[in-house]
């Protein structure tokens, strides 16, 4: 996987700009396929607790991903296209490749389209995209709403879409997507890490997924609203494994009898300035089924997030945001264990138009609960397979640089 | 006052200068494409992948790679500068919901492939011979 990058940021880096920049398209029985593809490299440093499972207080540059995508545009209505993904985080992520997306997509209409196969979930501003970093002014996204612990299985489903653009007239215009299916398998995700001590799971943690989102582009230039409903069923089973929670272990079922997930966005866009605002609501009613027993758990996420950047000039960005994740607002949430509150301030530097580079801090307070998933993972009591002793602070410099062509 | 009077100047100045981009830049169409005009958001629309429609008809955009045309477009009927254009269509590319749509090198290249590709919609510098295509008047 290093070669892998390291030969990809060096094609991106080290040749032409023009050849970089070219568009790799060949033809195939006459129909032209594009090749794009991302990649980035980071390094992480805290000053105390490590972070999304790496060495980050001794410094680590175990932060690296790479996508490659193919498609083609068979007839005028008619698309498809496939993209494949692999990325090192820490423990979560060692490599494996990944097919990210592969989608038969056919517009009827610019105001109905349907596309299936697994397809990128649209979910507030970002979850489609949270991946491509030249994207972004942030190094990280905030991580309240688009935790990189979680992406495997949130970035999309296996299933269809409909969708559409629906003018308004002089009110704007707005945008649609409807999906059903089911959540992709991603046995390396974080949840399932945070819990590998007392939970190994035989079956992933998949199941039915349905939802809808809904972007009005107002009059108003610049500024969009909108809105996006998700409903889950995952389930899961495996092993508990002797611990101190269960001296003697046993099986287990998790059973997801409701999960509902609404969320809210703004988005104001003038000129150099870029200002974001996303609200979200996660509720989880569980049951894990033991042998001798049934644990009946309620969760009640809220995420939000503000935040502004503003463009100088072609070469320089920079921004900041205040990042909100309180992973059961039904317990005292002042709490560092109850709560992860994160400031950041970013430079984003784009060298080139494919090349970016961003040095980012953040200001992190709490920890969160040991299923948060949310970058911190191994402080949490030995009983529950950490080694005790987070600090309440984390403060961290990100320097991440990418490419995109 | 001093602040008001180099506020004017400054305003005149933009004026001035934004009035001689959009004399700079022209829009072309294939032959084919039926319309002889496209109002400023359709254009906007069909130039970062929100609408694949002009007149009736589809279209498809083709990019200049960069130039005077190019940011002269990009500024007055887009209103994005070119890394932001760029990351628009980076994320519709990588989220599967579209290609790219074709970037070529020069303006004559551009009237050439507008010329012979049935819906392709281009922009060109005013100057640049167009024998082949029609010009679509923005309002």
């Amino acid at each position: 996987m290093n070669r892998l990058l390291a030969a990809a940021i060096a094609l991106a880096l080290g040749s032409s700009p023009a050849v970089v920049q070219a568009q790799y398209n060949f033809n195939l029985h006459g129909r032209q396929v594009q090749v794009h593809s991302f990649g980035s490299q980071g390094f992480a440093y805290t000053n105390d607790n490590n972070y999304l499972t790496m060495n980050t207080s001794k410094g680590s540059f175990n932060f690296d991903d790479l996508g490659v995508n193919v498609s083609s545009q068979i007839t005028e209505k008619f698309r498809v296209g496939a993209q494949a993904y692999t990325r090192r985080l820490g423990e979560l992520n060692k490599g494996q490749v990944t097919l990210d997306w592969a989608v038969a997509d056919y517009r009827f209409k610019p105001w109905f389209g349907a596309r299936g196969g697994k397809v990128k979930t649209v979910m507030g501003l970002y979850n489609n995209l949270q991946d491509v970093d030249s994207l972004f002014t942030w190094a990280l996204l905030p991580q309240s709403m688009y935790p990189i612990d979680l992406r495997g299985s949130t970035i999309a489903h296996i299933g269809g879409d409909l969708y559409g653009k629906v003018p308004l007239g002089k009110y704007g215009k707005a945008d649609y997507t409807v999906y059903g299916g089911v959540l992709p398998s991603d046995p390396h995700q974080g949840y399932i890490y945070a819990l590998r001590s007392i939970f190994h799971y035989d079956t992933a943690y998949v199941g039915s997924i349905a939802g809808g989102d809904l972007k009005w582009t107002t009059p108003l230039k610049g500024f969009v609203a909108g809105t996006s409903y998700m409903e889950q069923h995952p389930k899961g089973s495996g092993i508990q494994p002797p611990s101190q929670l269960s001296p003697t272990g046993g099986s287990f079922t998790q059973d997801t009898k409701k999960r509902q997930i609404s969320q809210f966005y703004v988005q104001y866009i003038v000129k150099g300035l870029h200002v974001d605002g996303e609200y979200h609501r996660d509720y989880r009613d569980e049951a894990i089924i033991f042998p001798a027993t049934t644990a009946d758990i309620q969760w009640n996420a809220r995420s939000w997030y503000i935040s502004g950047a503003y463009r100088f000039s072609h070469l320089v960005e920079v921004g900041s945001y205040y990042s909100h994740f309180a992973p059961n607002q039904n317990v005292d949430i002042s709490l560092p264990g109850n709560h992860i509150y994160d400031k950041v301030v970013t430079a984003r530097f784009d060298l080139k138009s494919y090349w970016t580079v961003k040095a980012e801090g953040h200001f992190i307070d709490g920890y969160g609960q040991i299923d948060s998933a949310r970058g911190f993972y191994d402080g949490f009591p030995s009983a529950l397979g950490g080694t005790a002793g987070f600090k309440p602070q984390t403060n961290m410099l990100l320097v991440r640089t990418g490419f995109s062509f | 006052m001093k602040k008001l009077f180099f506020t004017f100047l400054f305003l005149a100045a933009a004026s001035i200068s934004t009035g001689r981009l959009q004399a700079q830049v022209i829009v072309i169409a294939n032959p084919g494409v039926n319309a002889t005009e496209i109002s400023k958001n359709d254009l906007k629309d069909v130039f970062t992948g929100a609408s694949t429609r002009v007149g009736g008809v589809n279209v498809v955009p083709i990019l200049l790679k960069s130039g005077t045309a190019h940011q002269e477009f990009l500024q007055v009927y887009i209103g994005k500068n070119d890394t932001a254009y760029l990351a628009g269509w980076r994320s519709l590319v990588f989220s599967g919901q579209a290609s790219m749509p074709k970037v070529l090198d020069t303006d004559a290249a551009v009237v050439q492939f507008v010329a012979h590709n049935p819906g392709a919609v281009g922009y060109i510098g005013k100057a640049t011979p167009h024998d082949g295509v029609k010009v679509l008047a923005v309002r």
